[in-house]
């Protein structure tokens, strides 16, 4: 880590001269490059590819001048004309002035990147002619493209679709945690610049409050569930390995079929069993007792247990599964050289599984730790119709994710939502990054590359 | 002739080992056997229940599930099958090509790539989704089927790493035979890497193909007509009274799925594994 900032730091410092190096050795073709993208290939005699870059400049241009500078203020301003169905006033639509400005600046950076790379391509080939008679043709390009550079030919793809579907949402709804965009600020209303939603969530207002409930809830479950689910999962894989054990493959068939069912499908039928008329509360009624409202709004620790078993039921058995391949690769010489040094069963799990097993798990740890943090599915399913006192919009079982969604989704908090969204990354990246830097595994990576 | 010696210590460590066993098969299996049950019920209704268990069975609910014309369980059937097929096909073709390239080309930008896809998959996957739904209903391409079906397929890169750990363990001597005897890369994937990684495509293809089917958050944001619904978002709408007809359709669909993971158990833990090994 400091030694990627040494050499970035390194690389500003050295800069300045690097840039005057490059003017120094530049020719025409270089200069030519910088006036007008594609001027220099053309010089070299690169011609379609020259041809090429000045389509591209010529296009982007076109698109700037066309909207790209005014969606760029728009981004900055979004929007300053207000609509009025009375005066027949159209009005800015701040969303999509957001969307479209980011677009353009998206569309600047393709513009740098290739004016760079244009500037660097002419020099490059203009270097290449004092000694070579012939300089690679668009063809050879091509086949170059398929061949050493097929790896840009087959990521265009992916990368694109990840970019639109991916990176441009969560560019997006970064944005919009720093806005006022929600509630009754929606278009056609004008959307501004604000830190207000930050603000709403730290300062003593309702929100607040349960903001700071739900958090620590939300870090509670996130721990108990992971320990809880871990260990579990750890001693089932420990039982099913045993010796004395005939049979494995139909044991361990129980827990998988719990994992190979649909989550949503076992969620809702766990809902329907702890419902008031489902067959828990049926047979306490049989045997002479009152009907127990499960997720009723008073049974806030209940709630959050069965939450905790019903999350144990689908996660466990993934745990064993990973766990009982871990268990495979301990060396059984191990065990041998402790039985004959005398050690009981318990110092053998104490000393060689429980190390063994906690290092070649600790990033699953992390992983498991952050889907509980932001495991939607449990009390969505179970409780999601229940808002407690106390809480603004959400209720006390509910997780930062169910608020969130909550929020956003069905009551068009936007800003808010995209503001508790950025702290759920920032706590969740922030405490992989401290376990995954600090764990073994991570510091004897290379020992095992 | 030695007897052997049978020591009490022994004989309950084996006879408590057994007992958990048996118990913990109980907790995992009950849910199920009861969901199985439920769907033979005569009546329906959660509420007739004597117990845990209908009071009488017959296949009435699974005739009412193919012919009812309010909860169309065949219309959200070949919604859910559209879906699958197209973010399987698309989604799997995706994600291969990207751990082929990643895992057996050294280019400039390769770990900045792969720290990236690690940074964005930090972000909690809502967030995106709220965004998607706004941008979705900005550009009115709220219920539609192939939108959807895109979305899918196009976050499937991200989780290139399964894909990308078989494919490290291709060995790269094969690949420079191949260069050597002037084979482009394309023909080098389609002829040397393709027909070596059949059991990880096969896998890709089938969990790209399942994923739709248990999916709920994306298609209740997007698909908002009756007519779209996928087989999740019905199987959700169904009230305490219609519980027999909810765990027919929930079966139905759930052991086709059961079927696939029983026979990709080994694959999956391998996926399991993936994050816990590479980067």
């Amino acid at each position: 880590m400091k030694n990627a900032f040494r050499q970035l730091w390194q690389k500003i410092r050295n800069l300045p001269s690097a840039v005057k190096e490059f003017f120094k050795e530049s020719g025409r073709e270089t200069y030519a490059s910088m006036c007008f993208m594609g001027v220099g290939q053309m010089i070299n005699g690169q011609y379609i590819k020259g041809l090429l870059y000045m389509l591209a400049e010529g296009g982007l241009i076109a698109y700037f001048a066309l909207r790209g500078i005014s969606d760029i203020i728009g981004f900055f301003t979004l929007g300053t004309v207000k609509a009025d169905a009375w005066l027949g006033i159209e009005g800015d639509n701040s969303v999509i002035m957001l969307l479209m400005g980011i677009f353009a600046w998206f569309a600047l950076g393709v513009l740098v990147y290739l004016y760079i790379h244009n500037i660097k391509d002419a020099k490059k080939y203009a270097d290449m002619k004092i000694f070579k008679e012939h300089l690679p043709s668009f063809r050879d390009d091509l086949s170059a493209l398929i061949n050493s550079k097929f790896y840009k030919l087959a990521l265009f793809l992916p990368l694109v679709g990840v970019l639109i579907f991916n990176v441009l949402p969560i560019v997006f709804m970064i944005l919009i945690a720093f806005t006022n965009y929600g509630g009754t600020i929606v278009p056609p209303e004008l959307v501004d610049w604000s830190l207000d939603s930050f603000g709403k969530l730290v300062t003593g207002s309702e929100l607040s409050q349960s903001f700071i409930r739900i958090l620590g809830w939300n870090l509670l479950w996130a721990f108990a569930s992971t320990m809880f689910n871990y260990f579990v999962g750890l001693g089932l894989a420990i039982l099913f390995n045993k010796k004395c054990v005939k049979g494995k493959a139909i044991w361990r068939a129980f827990p998988v079929l719990a994992y190979a069912i649909p989550g949503f499908i076992t969620l809702l039928a766990f809902k329907f069993m702890f419902s008031n008329g489902g067959p828990i509360n049926n047979m306490i009624v049989d045997n002479g007792g009152k009907i127990i409202d499960f997720f009723g709004i008073n049974s806030k620790w209940m709630a959050r247990g069965i939450g905790l078993f019903v999350n144990a039921w689908l996660s466990i058995p993934s745990i064993m599964l990973l766990a009982t391949g871990i268990l495979s690769n301990i060396n059984n010489d191990l065990y041998e050289a402790a039985r004959i040094d005398g050690a009981s069963g318990w110092v053998q799990f104490k000393s060689i599984t429980l190390p063994f097993v906690l290092f070649s798990t600790t990033p699953v740890l992390i992983n498991q730790f952050i889907g509980n943090f932001n495991n939607f599915g449990v009390f969505f399913f179970l409780r999601s119709d229940v808002l407690s006192d106390g809480y603004f919009l959400a209720s006390d079982t509910d997780l930062l994710i169910n608020w969130l969604y909550r929020m956003s989704i069905e009551k068009n908090y936007y800003s808010i939502g995209a503001a508790i969204s950025l702290i759920i990354f920032l706590i969740t990246s922030a405490l992989s990054l401290i376990v995954y830097v600090r764990s073994a595994s991570y510091k004897k990576e290379d020992t095992f590359r | 002739m030695r007897k052997l010696r049978v020591r009490p210590r022994q004989v309950a460590d084996v006879f408590l080992t057994y007992a958990l066993l048996l118990i913990v098969s109980i907790i995992f299996l009950f849910p199920c056997l009861w969901l199985v049950l439920s769907c033979f019920s005569a009546t329906g209704s959660i509420y007739s229940f004597n117990g845990f268990f209908p009071t009488s069975y017959s296949l009435a609910s699974f005739i009412s599930l193919f012919t009812d014309s309010y909860y169309t369980y065949l219309n959200w059937f070949a919604n859910t099958l559209i879906i699958a097929v197209i973010s399987s096909l698309l989604g799997t073709l995706l994600v291969i090509i990207t751990a082929f390239t990643i895992s057996s080309f050294e280019f400039s930008g390769r770990k900045a790539l792969m720290k990236g896809a690690l940074a964005l998959g930090m972000f909690p996957s809502f967030m995106g989704m709220t965004a998607v739904y706004l941008l979705m209903t900005q550009f009115n391409f709220i219920n539609s089927r192939i939108g959807l079906a895109l979305i899918y397929a196009c976050g499937a890169p991200m989780g290139y790493l399964v894909q990308k750990g078989f494919f490290d363990t291709i060995p790269k001597t094969i690949y420079d035979a191949a260069r050597i005897d002037g084979a482009s890369n394309l023909r080098i994937f389609c002829s040397v890497t393709l027909p070596l990684s059949k059991p990880i495509l096969v896998y890709t293809l089938l969990t790209q193909f399942a994923w739709p089917w248990s999916d709920y958050i994306l298609p209740k944001l997007l698909l908002k007509d009756r007519e779209l619904w996928t087989v999740a978002i019905g199987l959700m709408s169904m009230p305490e009274t219609e519980f027999a007809r909810y765990a027919a359709g929930a079966v139905f669909i759930a052991v086709p799925i059961v079927i696939l993971y029983f026979c990709l158990t080994k694959y999956m833990v391998n996926g399991l594994a993936a994050g816990a090994v590479k980067e």
